[in-house]
């Protein structure tokens, strides 16, 4: 056995090049970094619970092809962009015509948008390591991303309805898609950015995907991220936001669990004044493995954060949660809030969470809490003193565990999309008889 | 209808109740009376299916059937109603939801198609008002946020949906004010029909001023040791439980 692997040769090869250069030359450094990403293993800290699962197999380095016959079906109206395979398809989607809001495809990049498109990613925090000795491999994301989404919104532009973006792979056949979304938010501007993650077909893939929001003054901005993907797809995803003065950032995420998914949000507050909130729901079946990763940076003062998440997994799946925060030694006036619920509806499952908190600044007011539990019985004995089966009662409290963040999520469709994807859940996680 | 012969109870290992009978009849209202720790709330919570409670000893038969036998659902699908003296708050789950969900399962019980969304609202709406409850409660979580009095009469509303052949009511009015006491007892004495029976279980005889019992009983260390009409409440009110030579065991013990 080797103590330190790194990448197979195979994800060595060059991507595609039909990009502006800017982007092109910023791949081209990520790209060389790449032979000397060492993977993680199970020593590797912030992959502990999860490098196991982790499969890139030599099969899996090219890069899915876009397939123009794919049809995505989506319930989502309004603005919709599809990407296949991370590449934008143009025929699927339909781009926003509001006057200080643009979206454009990478490829369609001039080159001073180009520009900074590659700016915005050399500054993403996404791309950084949290910590020393934890990998982050977004990085085979910037070396390999073929095409992506630059939305740009001009100061005080108000989008009046959200911006949906499918993120389809095609898993017909094993590789890669390296889909990535930038957001520049300028000054008191307002979004609504729905990411609906979702796959076809049942071969191994990997699917690494970057989000970078960059919040300008009084700037607010909602990110909502469903991930449906098959049960076949690896996916590492990496979120970053960086945030100025007043701004604020709600993030609502809600992930059905598969061979592998990962997520690492990271927010910067960076301007006085702003704030986060950050809600997640994961549910877990089977031998599923799900891995939440969130870091909040308290930068600058008298700044809010605000963070939700709770797991519910059922069988043999594991459910992680690592949340971490770090106020800086500016940061006085810091108030930061981090809950993390969990429940296993089984002997079998495992859920595993670690609160994680670096506190410099000496006038902070920080609170967490984490809590792994089974359903209430003086609860289910409430509700089946009125009749209703044990099932439904089961049911009705699993489901009221989480509905409290779905019923947060500002978007009626999702909202929606979400709660078929989790009845069919509790049908599978209780059984009836 | 309810049958109870020398019922013995006890919660981790601690004997309750000792010995317990009592005959209830269709169209009877009776009132179980008794100082704290007496085991009141035991026998309430037996007689609804807590597993919390073992039972140790004697048979309890309930239009017929062997209750003991029987889940809680099945108990509850049969007509028992227990009217919780702490119900609990359930946030996530709204009111509605789990009325509805009661309401229909009742239904498909006695083999009744499901009432439909629109129907059942109404009909929510409608019991709602006559216990006082704003309607927009039903939008709620089950119990959440809920006042000691609204918890009650949420209880009440449940019992006149659910149309029960037996309630019970453990302490129903513990936490009232005098106007929400007359709502409650308005609510109970509407359930009072010549095919129901309702058991009250109570510390205090000031509900019985509004419900007026056909049977008074009093228990004590876990046995009913004194049977008598709705003049044995005042008694009991005029000259406490000292009288009947028993103390309040509750009271005893913290003493």
């Amino acid at each position: 056995m080797k103590s330190a692997s790194t990448l197979s040769s195979a994800f060595l090869q060059p991507a595609g090049q039909t990009l502006p250069a800017s982007l092109l030359a910023l791949r081209f450094d990520r790209a060389s970094a790449l032979a000397d990403l060492v993977l993680p293993s199970r020593k590797t800290e912030n992959w502990k619970y999860s490098a196991k699962h982790l499969k890139l197999t030599d099969d899996m380095a090219s890069t899915l092809p876009l397939d123009a016959s794919v049809e995505t079906a989506t319930d989502m109206s309004g603005y919709t962009i599809v990407l296949v395979n991370g590449v934008v398809r143009p025929q699927a989607s339909s781009y926003p015509t509001l006057e200080g809001l643009s979206v454009q495809r990478f490829r369609d990049l001039s080159e001073d948008d180009a520009t900074l498109a590659a700016d915005l990613m050399k500054k993403s925090i996404s791309d950084q390591p949290a910590k020393a000795g934890s990998v982050n491999l977004s990085l085979l994301n910037g070396a390999r991303f073929e095409d992506g989404l630059l939305i740009q919104l001009q100061p005080g532009t108000v989008v009046d309805q959200p911006l949906f973006v499918i993120h389809h792979t095609t898993a017909n056949h094993s590789g890669s898609a390296y889909p990535c979304i930038l957001v520049a938010a300028g000054n008191n501007s307002q979004l609504t950015l729905v990411e609906d993650y979702v796959s076809s077909g049942d071969s191994p893939v990997m699917v690494n995907t970057t989000t970078e929001f960059s919040l300008g003054d009084g700037a607010n901005v909602t990110s909502v991220r469903l991930n449906t993907e098959g049960q076949t797809v690896q996916h590492m995803g990496t979120t970053g936001v960086r945030q100025q003065r007043s701004s604020r950032f709600e993030s609502h995420s809600v992930g059905f669990g598969g061979t592998l998914r990962r997520h690492d949000l990271h927010v910067r507050l960076e301007g006085e004044g702003s704030e986060c909130k950050l809600n997640g729901v994961v549910v877990t079946q089977g031998t599923q493995h799900y891995d939440n990763h969130t870091t909040i940076e308290h930068v600058a003062a008298n700044c809010n954060s605000e963070e939700t998440y709770r797991n519910i997994a059922a069988d043999k799946s594991h459910a992680v949660f690592n949340g971490r925060i770090h106020i800086h030694q500016d940061a006085q006036k810091s108030n930061a809030n981090m809950s993390n619920k969990n429940l296993l509806l089984t002997n079998g499952a495992e859920i595993d969470t670690k609160p994680e908190l670096e506190i410099y600044a000496d006038d902070v007011l920080c609170a967490h809490g984490a809590t792994i539990g089974q359903l209430d019985k003086e609860s289910i004995f409430y509700l089946v003193s009125r009749g209703l089966s044990r099932r439904d009662a089961n049911v009705l409290l699993t489901m009221a565990f989480i509905n409290e963040l779905v019923d947060q999520i500002p978007i009626e469709q999702v909202r929606d999309a979400a709660h078929i994807g989790l009845n069919q859940f509790f049908d599978q996680a209780f059984q009836e008889g | 209808m309810l049958s109870i012969k020398n019922l013995h109870a006890c919660v981790e290992d601690k004997q309750i109740l000792n010995g317990l009978n009592l005959e209830i009849k269709a169209g009877e209202v009776h009132a179980i009376m008794g100082p704290n720790g007496s085991g009141k709330s035991t026998l309430s919570q037996v007689l609804a299916g807590n597993e919390a409670f073992d039972v140790t000893k004697g048979e309890v038969t309930f239009n017929g059937d062997n209750l003991l036998d029987l889940p809680t659902e099945e108990r509850a699908r049969e007509g028992l109603f227990l009217a919780f003296q702490y119900p609990v708050e359930i946030p996530g789950v709204s009111n509605l939801q789990f009325l509805r969900t009661s309401v229909n399962a009742m239904r498909k019980h006695h083999g009744i198609e499901d009432m439909n969304a629109a129907e059942f609202m109404k009909l929510a709406k409608a019991i709602s008002k006559q216990v006082d409850l704003d309607p927009a409660f039903l939008k709620r979580g089950v119990n959440e946020g809920f006042s000691g009095g609204e918890k009650k009469r949420n209880e009440v509303m449940q019992a006149l949906l659910l149309q029960p052949k037996l309630a019970i009511l453990d302490e129903t009015d513990s936490g009232l004010d005098i106007d929400a006491l007359k709502v409650v007892a308005d609510g109970v004495n509407a359930l009072r029909a010549s095919d129901r029976a309702i058991l009250m279980i109570t510390h205090y005889q000031r509900l019985l001023d509004h419900i007026v019992p056909d049977y008074v009983h009093v228990l004590s260390t876990g046995k009913i040791i004194k049977s008598g009409g709705p003049e044995l409440a005042l008694e009991l009110e005029a000259k406490g439980y000292g009288w009947l030579g028993i103390e309040d065991q509750a009271a005893a013990n913290h003493g």
